[in-house]
C-alpha cells in the first residue's frame, strides 16, 4: 500500500490520561470525541488490546461501546486471533482511528516491536489515520512515560513520535507522579504532561491543539524542569458535552460569554438547574 | 548429585490446554523429573496470560505438584502470579511449562523482561522446558508461525538447532507451507503433529512420544533432489487396548509415569517420503 502521506496539520493524536469504553462505561464522551476525529462519517476504527494481552474484558467494552455507534469496529489480537490470515499491514492501514487499550507498557511496546507493528503505526498516522489511546496506549506515543509493568512505578521510553513524557492517571492512581516529576527534576524524562483520568491531550501533527475532558475537574498540568527546578502550569480543559448538555450545540465561543453576559445582567446567573 | 541433563518436550500440540485427557503427555513430562511433588510453573505469555489457560493450568497441575504461574501482563494486580524475583523463582523449578499463543508476541515479551535469558539458563540447568504449539516452536533455532499473514520463518531461542512446525496434520496447507519454507533456505527440523511430543536431551532427539496411536512426527530437509521428509514413529503412552487398532498398539506396554520412564525406545525411522518439489 502506497497510500500518500497526509500533511502533517491532518495528522492527529488523543493521549488519554485514562478513560474511555475501558475505564467509563457510562460515560461515552472521550469515545465519541475520538470517532468525531476522524474525517468521513462512518469510520473504521480498531482496537489494539495487546497492553493487556487482549483481555476479554476490555474487548467487549469496546463492542458494547462502538456496536451501535456510526462505525466500522474490529479489534485486532496479537495472541489469538490464528485464523485471520490478514497481514498487519492490510488491516492497520486500512483504518481512520486507531484505538491503543491501557495495560502494560513495556510488554505493548516489545510485541509490537518483534511483530514491527510500531513501524506500521508511525505510517499509518503519517497517512491521515487518527490514533488514540489511553494509559500505555497513550504514553507510549511521547519520548518517555511511567510504567507499572513490572510493579513498582518506573521511567520508561516511549516511541517518541512526540515530543516530552506523559504520565496518566495522576488522580487515580497517584503513586506515579512523584517518580514522574523526580524524572523531570532530573532529567530522566523530558518534561511534559500529568493528565488526570477523563483528560485528553490532543496533538495535530505534533502540535497541542487541544486539551479535552470527559470528567469536570479533571485537568491537566504541563510540568517543566528549569535550571533544576520544576515549573508547573496547569491546564484547564474543555469539558466533553457541555454545550450538548445545556442544548447550546455548535454555538460560538464568544456567543455563549455573551449569554453569560446577558444572563448575569438579568440576575439569573446562578439559578441555573 | 551430579548436574542434570538440559531436556526439551516440544509437543505439536496437546498436553492439559488442547487435550480432554491431556494427562499422557503430561504424565511424561513429569516423569522426566525425580521430584515426589515436581514444581511446576506456568508461562502464559503467549496467550496475553489468558485466565482461562492458567486456571486449567492449576487444575491439572496442583493436586500431584508445586504449581505457579508467571504472568508478564498482570504483575502486582493480585492474581497469585510470581512476583518477587522472577529469576529464582524459575531455576528452582523442576518443569517449566510454557502455554501455546502467539509465538512472536511471546518472545518480543519474554525479551522485554529478560526471562529468555532465565530460560536459558534454567535448560543449562537442567530444569525440564516443555509447551505444545507456541511453547514448542520457541525453544528452536527457527519456526514456522502462521500468524497474520502469509506462513513464514520466524527466529527462535535457538536452544535447539533445527526448525519446527507445529500441529502438522490440524491443517490440510502446513506441510506445503513448511517444504516450500525448508527448500528456500529454513534449516532441517522437525514437524509435529496434534498429541505428538518430542524429547531432546541436550540438543539430540531421544524419543518420540504420543498420547493417540497412530500419530506422526517427521523430520524435513533439504537435499539436492528437493525437499526430503522422513516419518517417525512415535511411541503411544497409553493402553494399548486404547489404542485398539492403531499401527503402534502393540509397541504400547502400559502407561504413566514409570512405563514412561522405563520404556527406551529408540527412534524407529519410518518409511522416506518421496521427494517432494519446493513450494508445493
Amino acid at each position: 500500500m502506497n497510500a500518500a502521506e497526509a500533511p502533517a496539520t491532518e495528522r492527529l493524536l488523543l493521549a488519554m490520561g485514562g478513560g474511555g469504553f475501558t475505564m467509563e462505561p457510562t460515560n461515552p464522551l472521550l469515545d465519541d470525541f475520538v470517532l468525531g476525529l476522524a474525517r468521513c462519517r462512518e469510520p473504521r476504527i480498531l482496537f489494539l488490546p495487546t497492553a493487556s494481552g487482549d483481555e476479554a474484558a476490555q474487548i467487549n467494552a469496546f463492542r458494547a461501546r462502538f456496536a451501535d455507534r456510526t462505525c466500522v469496529a474490529e479489534h485486532l489480537s496479537l495472541f489469538r486471533l490464528r485464523d485471520a490470515r490478514r497481514p498487519l499491514e492490510q488491516v492497520v492501514l486500512a483504518q481512520d482511528i486507531v484505538y491503543v487499550g491501557g495495560g502494560s507498557m513495556r510488554n505493548l511496546l516489545a510485541i509490537w516491536r518483534a511483530h514491527a507493528l510500531d513501524e506500521l503505526l508511525l505510517t499509518a498516522w503519517r497517512q491521515g489515520t487518527v490514533l488514540a489511546g489511553l494509559s500505555a496506549g497513550a504514553m507510549c506515543w511521547f519520548q518517555g512515560g511511567v510504567t507499572t509493568s513490572s510493579g513498582p512505578p518506573e521511567p520508561i521510553e516511549g516511541l517518541a513520535l512526540l515530543e516530552g513524557s506523559l504520565t496518566v492517571h495522576a488522580d487515580g492512581e497517584p503513586e506515579r507522579l512523584p517518580l514522574w516529576l523526580a524524572g523531570v527534576r532530573d532529567g530522566t524524562l523530558p518534561g511534559g504532561w500529568a493528565l488526570d483520568d477523563g483528560v485528553g491531550l490532543l496533538f495535530r501533527g505534533r502540535r497541542l491543539e487541544r486539551v479535552v475532558s470527559s470528567r469536570p475537574g479533571a485537568a491537566a498540568v504541563r510540568v517543566d524542569a528549569i535550571a533544576g527546578e520544576l515549573v508547573r502550569h496547569r491546564i484547564e480543559p474543555e469539558l466533553l458535552g457541555e454545550e450538548r448538555a445545556g442544548g447550546l450545540g455548535g454555538v460560538d465561543e464568544a456567543v455563549q460569554e455573551l449569554r453569560r453576559v446577558h444572563r448575569l445582567r438579568r440576575g439569573t446567573a446562578g439559578g441555573r438547574g | 548429585m551430579g548436574p542434570k541433563t538440559p531436556q526439551i518436550v516440544a509437543l505439536g500440540g496437546g498436553g492439559f490446554s488442547m487435550e480432554r485427557d491431556g494427562s499422557l503427555l503430561d504424565d511424561y513430562v513429569l516423569s522426566l523429573t525425580d521430584a515426589a511433588r515436581p514444581r511446576v510453573c506456568f508461562l502464559p505469555t503467549a496467550s496475553g496470560d489468558a485466565d482461562h489457560y492458567v486456571v486449567r493450568f492449576y487444575r491439572r497441575f496442583s493436586p500431584s505438584c508445586d504449581a505457579s504461574h508467571v504472568s508478564l501482563f498482570r504483575r502486582d494486580q493480585g492474581t497469585g502470579a510470581v512476583e518477587e524475583d522472577l529469576a529464582a523463582h524459575l531455576l528452582g523449578q523442576d518443569v517449566i511449562y510454557v502455554g501455546g499463543g502467539n509465538v512472536v508476541s511471546m518472545l518480543g515479551a519474554w525479551r522485554a523482561h529478560g526471562l529468555d535469558e532465565i530460560l536459558r539458563q534454567a535448560w543449562r540447568k537442567g530444569v525440564v522446558l516443555c509447551g505444545p504449539s507456541a511453547g514448542s516452536l520457541c525453544w528452536f533455532e527457527e519456526a514456522l508461525s502462521a500468524f497474520h499473514g502469509d506462513p513464514r520463518a520466524v527466529r527462535g531461542m535457538g536452544l535447539l538447532p533445527y526448525s519446527n512446525c507445529v500441529h502438522y496434520d490440524a491443517e490440510p496447507q502446513r506441510r506445503a507451507e513448511y517444504h516450500s519454507l525448508i527448500a528456500g533456505g529454513m534449516r532441517a527440523g522437525f514437524a509435529v503433529e496434534d498429541r505428538v511430543a518430542l524429547h531432546f536431551r541436550r540438543t539430540r532427539l531421544k524419543r518420540v512420544v504420543s498420547s493417540r496411536p497412530g500419530a506422526y512426527a517427521y523430520r524435513v530437509q533439504a537435499t539436492a533432489d528437493g525437499v526430503r521428509e522422513r516419518r517417525l514413529r512415535a511411541d503411544y503412552l497409553g493402553d494399548s487396548e486404547d489404542a485398539s487398532g492403531g499401527p503402534t498398539a502393540e509397541r504400547a506396554p502400559g502407561h504413566g509415569r514409570r512405563r514412561a520412564r522405563a520404556a527406551r525406545r529408540m527412534i524407529v525411522p519410518a518409511q522416506t517420503a518421496a521427494p517432494r518439489p519446493a513450494g508445493a
